[in-house]
C-alpha cells in the first residue's frame, strides 16, 4: 500500500544541525608530527646558512637570511599548533564534516550519498608517529582528515565506505581484499 | 539511419583521414611558436641543404607516427563497455562503461565536412578533458556509438552536429527545436558582448611582429621611417581609438558567426541539445541529470537590447554556453534543466554591507603601499593611486545594494555593478558545503556560505554566521532526503 502523500513545511530549526560541540578533535600526536616536518627544515636552512657563511666572506648575509627563514619557520610553528588544536571531524548519520583553519575557520562537510570512494594513507611521518590520513573524495570537492590514529582512521573509512556505498580504497591502491571468485589462479611455474 | 547493420563489437580502425588529423594534432602539440621559429630557421638557412635534410626527417617522422598512430587505434563496444586500444610503442587499453559516459560529442570540423567524415569526444566526467576521441569516421558509426550509449542510460552526451548538416543524421522523433538564433540576432550578440578575450590573442603577434619582418629585410621602423611623430593633430588619439573600437568589433563578429552560427537548442523528455558552427560544427546535449549549475550573465548593452549569455554547466566536459539569449529563452532554459526561471524565484535575501568597508579598507591599504613607493620615483603624483578608492567605494556599495540570494528548493544568488550576473542550482545537486569566516567576518559575526557542485560553486559571503549554519543544515537535508538523480 503506497504511503499516504503529505507535504507539511518543515521549520529551519527542526532540522539536523551540526553541533560545533560534537566535533571530535584530532590525535594530539599530530602536531608532534607538523613541528617534526617544520624542524627538518630548519636545520636544512642552518645548516646551508652555515655553509655559506663559512665558505664566503661575508657572514652577515647568509646568517641574516637563514635567520629571516627560521623566524618565518617559528611563525609556520605557530599557525600548525594552533591549526592542529582546531582541526576536527564529525560523522553524522548522513555526512562526514572537517573543522580546520585558523586566520579562516572553515568547516566543510560532504553528504556521504555524494563520496566517490574513501581511502587511508599514511606517510613516512605519520607512520613513524602511528597516524593515518583520512581522504574523502567526492565529485566536487575532497576533504582529508589527518592526524586519527590507524585504527580510528581504518573504522572511520570502514563506516564511510558502508554508508557511502563506494569503493573502499586500500593506502596501497587496492579495493578490499578481493573474492575467492576473484583471486589470480596461481602461477604455472614452480615457486622458487 | 536505413540500412545495413553495423557491428560494433569488432575492433574498429578510424578512417584512413584521421591519420592526416592525428598529424596535425601531433605538429600542433609541439607549439605554434616553435613551429614558427623551425620554419623562420628553414626559410633564413634555405641555401643550406642540411636544414632541409633536418626538415624532411622531420616531416617524414610525423607522418610515420601519424601513420602509426592510426593503426594502433581501434575501438570497440563489448559487454556494455566502450574498449579503445592504442599507443605505438606501449599499448594502451582504456575501458570505460558505457553507463559511466558522461557525454559523446559527434563533431564537423572543415576537413571532416570535405570528406563526409565525422569526429567522436567521449567523456566520463573522470577529469576536465574527454577521455577518447576518434578523430574521423564513418558517420553511421558515430551515430551508432552514440545510439548505444542512449540506450543504455542517462548521460550528458556532447552529441553531432551532424544532425543539423545532413538529412540522415539521426534526430530523435521527440526532439523539438526550443529556439534557433537567426544570423541577425547573432550579429546583435556579437556587438553586444564584450571583445577583449579576441584582442588577446592578437598580443602575441604583435609582440613577435619584428622578428617576423625582420627576414623580409624590413623592420617595423622601416615601414614607417622618419615619421615626425609631433606633426599628427589631436585627432589621431580618437581615431586610433575608434579604429581598435572597430576592429575588435569585427573581430568578434567573426568569432562568434565562426563558433555560434545558427546556434539552436533541441530537447526531447530527458536531453537538451545545443548545436551550432560555420565551419567546425559541434553539438552538445546534455541530459538534465547531469546539469549542475545555471549561470546568466547580462551587460548593459545586451541589457538593453534584451539579451544575456547563459551558461549550462555540467559534469565533465560537456558545458553549454548559450549567447545572446532572450529573457523567454532563458527561462525556457532552465525550466528544461529541471530549475526554476530566476525572475520566479523570491531572490529576498540581502548582504551584510560590512563587505563595502572591506573592500574600501583593503583598497585604502594597497593605494597607501603603492603610493609610499611612488613617492620615491614620481613624487606627490604618487597620491593619484587614491583615486581608485572612491571607485571601489562606489562599485562595491553599489554591488551589495544589489546582491540577492534565496534558498528554497534550489540555491540562487544574483548580483550587479556594470553588468549582471545569476547563479543557480538545485539542492540534490550539492557535493559539499562549506562555512568559512575570515578574521574580518569573525569580529562581526558574519561568514560565507558555499554550495559546491560538480560543476561549480555557488557562492553567498557577508551573511550572519547562524544563517550560514542555517543554510548549511536546509542544503545538507535538501541533498540527503532527495533520491532523485543528481548526475
Amino acid at each position: 500500500m503506497a504511503d499516504p502523500f503529505s507535504n507539511e513545511p518543515i521549520r529551519v530549526d527542526h532540522l539536523p544541525q551540526l553541533h560545533a560541540h560534537a566535533f571530535v578533535s584530532v590525535d594530539p600526536r599530530y602536531v608532534w608530527g607538523r613541528l617534526a616536518g617544520l624542524a627538518v627544515t630548519t636545520v636544512v636552512v642552518i645548516a646551508v646558512a652555515v655553509l655559506v657563511a663559512v665558505q664566503g666572506d661575508n657572514v652577515v648575509a647568509p646568517s641574516a637570511v637563514g635567520g629571516g627563514i627560521v623566524l618565518l619557520l617559528a611563525l609556520v610553528a605557530v599557525v600548525s599548533i594552533l591549526e592542529s588544536r582546531r582541526l576536527a571531524y564529525q560523522l553524522r548519520e548522513h555526512d562526514v564534516s572537517l573543522r580546520g583553519g585558523v586566520i579562516q575557520h572553515r568547516v566543510e562537510t560532504i553528504p556521504f550519498s555524494r563520496i566517490q570512494h574513501v581511502s587511508v594513507g599514511r606517510g613516512l611521518i605519520e607512520r613513524w608517529l602511528g597516524l593515518a590520513t583520512l581522504e574523502v573524495s567526492s565529485a566536487g570537492p575532497d576533504i582529508s582528515v589527518p592526524g586519527l590514529s590507524v585504527a580510528d582512521a581504518d573504522r572511520i573509512k570502514q563506516v564511510v565506505a558502508e554508508r557511502a556505498g563506494v569503493a573502499d580504497v586500500t593506502d596501497e591502491g587496492q579495493h578490499g581484499e578481493p573474492q575467492a571468485s576473484m583471486r589470480l589462479p596461481p602461477p604455472p611455474w614452480p615457486a622458487p | 539511419m536505413a540500412g545495413a547493420v553495423i557491428d560494433l563489437t569488432e575492433p574498429r580502425r578510424q578512417s584512413p583521414l584521421a591519420i592526416v588529423l592525428l598529424g596535425l594534432r601531433a605538429v600542433r602539440s609541439l607549439g605554434i611558436v616553435q613551429i614558427a621559429l623551425a620554419l623562420f630557421f628553414i626559410v633564413r638557412g634555405a641555401a643550406d641543404g642540411r636544414l632541409v635534410l633536418v626538415g624532411l626527417v622531420v616531416v617524414a617522422g610525423f607522418v610515420g607516427i601519424s601513420l602509426l598512430s592510426w593503426w594502433r587505434y581501434t575501438f570497440q563496444l563489448v559487454d556494455g563497455e566502450l574498449v579503445v586500444t592504442k599507443g605505438i610503442l606501449r599499448t594502451d587499453r582504456l575501458t570505460v562503461g558505457v553507463g559511466r559516459i558522461q557525454s559523446i560529442a559527434i563533431e564537423q570540423e572543415l576537413l571532416h565536412r570535405l570528406t563526409g567524415l565525422v569526429k567522436v569526444v567521449v567523456d566520463t566526467a573522470g577529469s576536465a578533458q574527454a577521455e577518447f576521441t576518434i578523430d574521423a569516421v564513418e558517420r553511421p558509426v558515430a551515430e551508432e556509438l552514440r545510439r548505444r550509449a542512449t540506450v543504455v542510460g542517462a548521460f550528458t552526451a556532447t552529441v553531432g552536429a551532424s544532425d543539423v548538416a545532413t538529412p540522415q543524421g539521426a534526430v530523435a522523433a521527440t526532439e523539438r527545436i526550443v529556439f534557433r538564433h537567426t544570423p541577425r540576432r547573432l550579429a546583435i550578440a556579437a556587438l553586444t558582448m564584450s571583445p577583449w578575450a579576441g584582442i588577446a590573442l592578437l598580443v602575441p603577434l604583435i609582440a613577435v611582429a619584428d622578428q617576423v619582418l625582420e627576414p623580409f629585410g624590413e623592420q617595423l621602423s622601416d615601414v614607417a621611417p622618419d615619421v615626425d611623430v609631433d606633426s599628427f593633430g589631436w585627432w589621431i588619439a580618437p581615431a586610433a581609438v575608434v579604429a581598435v573600437v572597430i576592429f575588435v568589433i569585427l573581430l568578434n563578429l567573426g568569432r562568434v558567426f565562426l563558433a555560434d552560427w545558427q546556434l539552436t537548442l533541441r530537447t526531447d523528455d530527458d536531453t537538451m541539445r545545443r548545436t551550432s558552427g560555420l565551419l567546425s560544427l559541434t553539438s552538445t546535449t546534455s541530459s538534465v541529470d547531469r546539469v549542475q549549475v545555471l549561470t546568466s550573465r547580462q551587460n548593459p548593452l545586451q541589457h538593453r537590447v534584451g539579451l544575456q549569455n547563459v551558461q549550462l554547466s555540467n559534469a565533465g566536459a560537456g558545458d553549454m554556453r548559450l549567447i545572446g539569449c532572450s529573457d523567454g529563452e532563458f527561462a525556457t532554459t532552465a525550466t528544461l534543466a529541471g530549475l526554476a526561471p530566476v525572475g520566479d524565484l523570491a531572490l529576498d535575501r540581502r548582504i551584510h554591507p560590512a563587505e563595502i568597508w572591506l573592500d574600501v579598507r583593503n583598497t585604502a591599504l594597497l593605494a597607501a603601499v603603492a603610493a609610499g613607493a611612488g613617492l620615491l620615483l614620481v613624487g606627490w603624483w604618487a597620491l593619484a593611486a587614491f583615486v581608485v578608492v572612491p571607485v571601489v567605494w562606489w562599485a562595491t556599495r553599489r554591488r551589495v545594494r544589489n546582491s540577492r540570494w534565496s534558498l528554497g528548493s534550489e540555491f540562487a544568488t544574483s548580483s550587479r555593478v556594470i553588468s549582471s550576473s545569476t547563479k543557480q542550482s538545485v539542492l540534490r545537486k550539492t557535493n559539499a558545503v562549506r562555512v568559512t569566516q575570515t578574521i574580518f567576518e569573525r569580529r562581526r559575526g558574519l561568514a560565507t556560505v558555499e554550495m559546491v557542485t560538480a560543476a561549480g560553486i555557488v557562492t553567498v559571503g557577508m551573511v550572519p554566521i547562524e544563517e550560514a549554519d542555517a543554510v548549511r543544515d536546509v542544503i545538507l537535508h535538501g541533498v540527503e532526503t532527495d533520491r532523485r538523480a543528481w548526475m
